[in-house]
Order: C-alpha cells, then structure tokens, then sequence
C-alpha cells in the first residue's frame, strides 16, 4: 500500500524534469528556473495529498513553477537595484507565452537537463548533485542524506553548480552532434557514480535510495536513447549487480562473498530483465565497457553456484575490458577469474604485475585478492598475513571484521 | 550553542573490535550489533529532538598521515601514530541549550555495551568542547 503522500512523491519524481525543461524553455534563467520548480514540488507535495491531483499535474507545475520564477526575478532585479532586461523580458513572455503541447519537447527537455548537468565544466560531486535534484526531483535535503553530507554543504554545492553552468553559457539545448557521444558517457558516468556510491559505505545505513534512483535515472536514458548500447549495457549492469543485494550482506553487516552467496536470494525478475538488455545490447556489436561489464555479471547472476560458473569466458571478457581501459581493479578481477579457470597459482602470477601500482598502495583489495588466491593455493601462513595485511588497509569496519576473521580460520588447524 | 562530542581509540582498540586475531578476546559480532543499536538508538534520540548537527567516524590510526615541516618543506608521514596511542575516532556535534545538556547527552555514552572480555586498555571517557563563534559563547 502506498499512501497519497507517497503517490504524489512518485509522480512529482516523474515530473520534476518536464517541468524544469518546459520553464527553463519559455523563460531562460537555468539556475533561478530550477529553484522556482523545486518550489512548485514543494508547494505541490504539500497540496496534492490533501486536495487531490489538479486535471493537468504538469500544466500546474508548469503556472506556479512560471509564477514564481517571475517574483524570484523581480526580487533579485530590485535587489541588484537596477533594471534588468532579461527580468523584464521573462515576465512580458510569461504573459504572452501560448499554452504549449507541453508532452512533445518533454523527453528531449529531459535529456538535454541530463546533458546540463552532467556538463564537463562541473566537478563530478557537483554533477551527480545537481543530476539528483534537476533530474531526479529530489530535495537538497534528501540529496545530503544520502550523501551522509551536511545540508549546507549540498546547497552550496548544487549553488555554485548552477552559477557555473550560467557563466558558461551554454545554451539550453542538444550539444553538437559531434559532441553527443562525448556528453552522453559522462551523464551514463555519473549515474554510474551515483549508483556505486550507494554500495560505498559497505556498512550501516546502507543506502538503497541511491541505487534505485540510479536505477530509475538509466531507465529513462535507455528509453529516451533505445538504440545507445552502452545506454542499455549501464542499466543491465545495474540491474544485474543489484540483483543480488539482499544476499550481499549478513544482517550484522558483514559481507558475503559471491561464492558464499545463498543464489535464492538474487533477484529473479531483475536478472532476467538484466540479460535481455544485455543480450540484445550485444547483438548489435561493438560493445563498449557497460556492455563487457553487464556482461559478466550476467554469466554470474545466470549460474547455479561459483563452481559451476563460466569462468574462462569470465576471464575472456575482463581480457577484453582491461584492453579498453587502464583501471587496476580490473586488472584484479581478471585475475581472480584467471584462478578460478586456470588454477590460483596462474591468478597470483597475474597479481604481480600488480604490486607497484601506486593506485592500490593503501586498497585492502591487493592483498585481500592475494590473500584469497593463496588460501586456495593451501599457503595458509602466507594466507593469514596477506588478510590481516588487507585487514589492516580496510576501512569499513564489517570489511575488516570480515578479513580478520578468514584470518583467524587460518590459525586453528595445521 | 553548539558543542562537539569526541569518542577517542588508538589503533589497538580498532583491531579488538574489528576482530584481529593474536591479541587477547576480540568483539563478537554481536557484541558489535549490541554496540551499533546502542549508537544508532543515542543517535536517533538527537535527531528526533532536534539536537543532532553533524556526526562522523573516522578510520583507524593506522590510515592517518601526518604533514610537518622540515626545513621549511611539507613532509608526509604515514601512520604517525603508536598502537596504543589514543587519537579521535569520530565525533558528534549538536546543537541544545547550554554546556549542562550537552553534557547530559555525552555522558549517556558511558552506558554503551562493550565485551566483558575485551577489557578495554584505557579509562573510558568521552570529551565535551563547546565550538567557538556561536553566539552563546558571548555570555561567558
């Protein structure tokens, strides 16, 4: 049961960006258009539940939205204390503006506030910052809770991003075409980050408000750009991963490893909506690293238990995915997957390579791989050391709780 | 007013609570639930009275780096820290009326479950520190 409160949440969610979209078209004035539309949800959130919906929720929006971008205008013209053509001109369209067909330009608006905010003049917490709340409709507040960030911190944050954006100059519209690709990787980039970010604490409060927002956000990217493989590799890959979130953890918090995971707990319907994307994503060819990464994930979410998982192709796809990019966790995974077909001791040759890479000097992972590949190799001594090693570097405490204990397990017997 | 409330550790004590094997008993995990209800219960209790501002914890001592100077240059060191040298492990800041009810909230802390075992190395305490440049702090 959802209750109307609820409801209205949902639906101002779905809004928010067509709203933004449709003032910022008629008006201009990106960054006040976007505090006079939160206002407008908030006014909306406040009425709706108790008054029930308006005819048109959008056109409403839309008027109060409209109405009080004008006053923000007019304030901030009397305060700057002298004429301000661009106020004038705002208030004189509002009154001529005609009752446009508000649903046709309202999924390029969407796209093209993604592309905004996810603009290479922003920083990338400020990009996801500002995704979250022009996008994603969410409030400051919600934002810095989810961040564990101070409000104050976030509404600075998301201030100077907008005043950015407005320096720039950027018009309110599609980038180039010969910029679109570009652009495009880094909005999948940062609802990448957002939805990492909610495995990032490891620990207690776990935060699956940003995952399914991430979740929702690449559903709308993937709907609006059907044909972008990549689009759909970056949602088969969430799908797919947060499949099987409820078997990640203990209830204590600890972590489960994958081959320790109880598989009746993933996620069904998920995985089977994961691998269709991702198999007709493929068909097309040329994958890029979403895709290569869905990928794998679907050979795991698909395989009736660790042993029985495809792992030389798992290996074949991270071969692939490290030619594409220099990313040292890569490099990691392969070689688990490496150990898992070819036996630990060619993963720990692989490991090698890895030991002077300063991007994982002070990572627990390094010596936790490491650790688990010379466990299966029977070096328990080395073993221990290598955990309590990556113990050590950990920084969660469940994650070090955790490595401390395959320690221990290694103390007992010969 | 606002005050910081500051929880100390040194790394030994880490090591105990995340279970390291080698030294003496260790926390259980349910010692450590125990522990995390206790916290997140004190925790809730500030944020529904509105009282809470700001709270962080921070990693162990050994994650540390220390920056001096030497000879006019910024040196870097690494876990600056002894094992048993107690440094800050995270802090809670509120906002109430007065040093008395700050410290009221503080001392509530001294109830937080620990392992009967793991006999903690030091005197437990909790340290209470009012912030400087809130207005209250005129009328001292």
């Amino acid at each position: 049961m959802t209750t109307p409160g609820e409801q209205t949440e949902d639906l101002l969610r779905r809004l928010a960006p067509r709203v933004l979209g449709a003032v910022v078209r008629r008006y201009g004035h990106f960054d006040t258009a976007e505090d006079a539309v939160q206002e407008a949800l908030l006014a909306a959130a406040g009425r709706w539940p108790r008054d029930g919906l308006p005819d048109n929720p959008l056109g409403w929006l839309v008027t109060v939205a409209g109405r009080r971008l004008t006053d923000l205008l007019r304030a901030e013209q009397a305060r700057r204390g002298r004429e301000d053509v661009a106020g004038r001109r705002a208030i004189a369209e509002w009154r001529l503006a005609p009752a446009a067909d508000l649903s046709a330009a309202g999924a390029d608006d969407t796209l093209i506030l993604l592309f905004l905010c996810c603009h290479p003049a922003l920083p990338p917490a400020s990009q996801i910052a500002l995704t979250l709340r022009a996008v994603g409709g969410l409030t400051t507040a919600q934002i810095a809770r989810a961040f564990l960030a101070p409000e104050a911190t976030m509404t600075r944050r998301i201030t100077r991003a907008k005043q950015r954006i407005r320096d720039s100059g950027v018009p309110f519209g599609m980038p180039a075409s010969a910029d679109r690709a570009a652009r495009l990787r880094a909005v999948l980039h940062v609802l990448y980050l957002v939805f990492t970010e909610g495995y990032a604490g490891e620990t207690w409060p776990l935060r699956e408000d940003l995952t399914t927002e991430a979740i929702r956000l690449a559903r709308i990217v993937h709907r609006l750009l059907p044909d972008d493989g990549e689009a759909a590799g970056l949602l088969a890959l969430m799908l797919l991963t947060e499949a099987r979130r409820a078997a990640r953890t203990a209830p204590d918090g600890t972590p489960i490893p994958m081959a320790e995971q109880d598989r009746a707990l993933w996620d069904a319907a998920r995985i089977a909506e994961g691998v269709a994307l991702v198999d007709a994503a493929l068909s097309r060819g040329a994958p890029g690293p979403y895709q290569i990464q869905a990928a794998i994930a679907a050979l795991h979410d698909e395989a009736p238990s660790a042993e029985a998982t495809d792992w030389p192709q798992i290996a074949a796809l991270y071969a692939v995915l490290s030619g594409m990019s220099d990313n040292p966790v890569t490099a990691l995974n392969h070689a688990v997957a490496v150990a898992m077909s070819r036996g630990p001791r060619a993963g720990l040759d692989l490991l090698g390579g890895l030991e002077g890479d300063e991007r994982l000097a002070r990572d627990h992972r390094l010596p936790a791989v490491r650790a688990h590949l010379l466990e299966l190799a029977g070096e328990r001594a080395a073993a221990r050391e290598a955990y309590l090693a990556a113990a050590r570097r950990a920084a969660s405490l469940p994650r070090r709780r955790y490595l401390n204990a395959r320690a221990a397990r290694l103390d007992d017997d010969p | 007013m606002k005050y910081m409330i500051m929880l100390y550790g040194s790394q030994q004590d880490y090591d105990v609570l995340a279970g390291r094997p080698g030294g003496g008993p260790v926390w259980s995990a349910d010692d450590v639930a125990a522990m995390h209800a206790f916290m997140a219960e004190w925790n809730d209790d500030l944020v529904k009275s509105g009282e809470f501002v700001d709270a962080q914890g921070l990693t162990a001592p050994v994650h540390a780096r220390r920056i001096r100077l030497r000879e006019g240059v910024p040196v870097v060191t690494d876990g600056p820290y002894a094992e048993t040298e107690e440094v800050l492990a995270g802090y809670t800041i509120v906002e109430c009326d007065g040093f008395d009810r700050a410290t009221e909230i503080a001392a509530r802390l001294a109830r937080t479950p620990h392992p009967q075992g793991a006999a903690q190395a030091h005197e437990w305490y909790v340290d209470v520190r009012p912030i400087a440049g809130s207005p209250a702090e005129l009328e001292l």
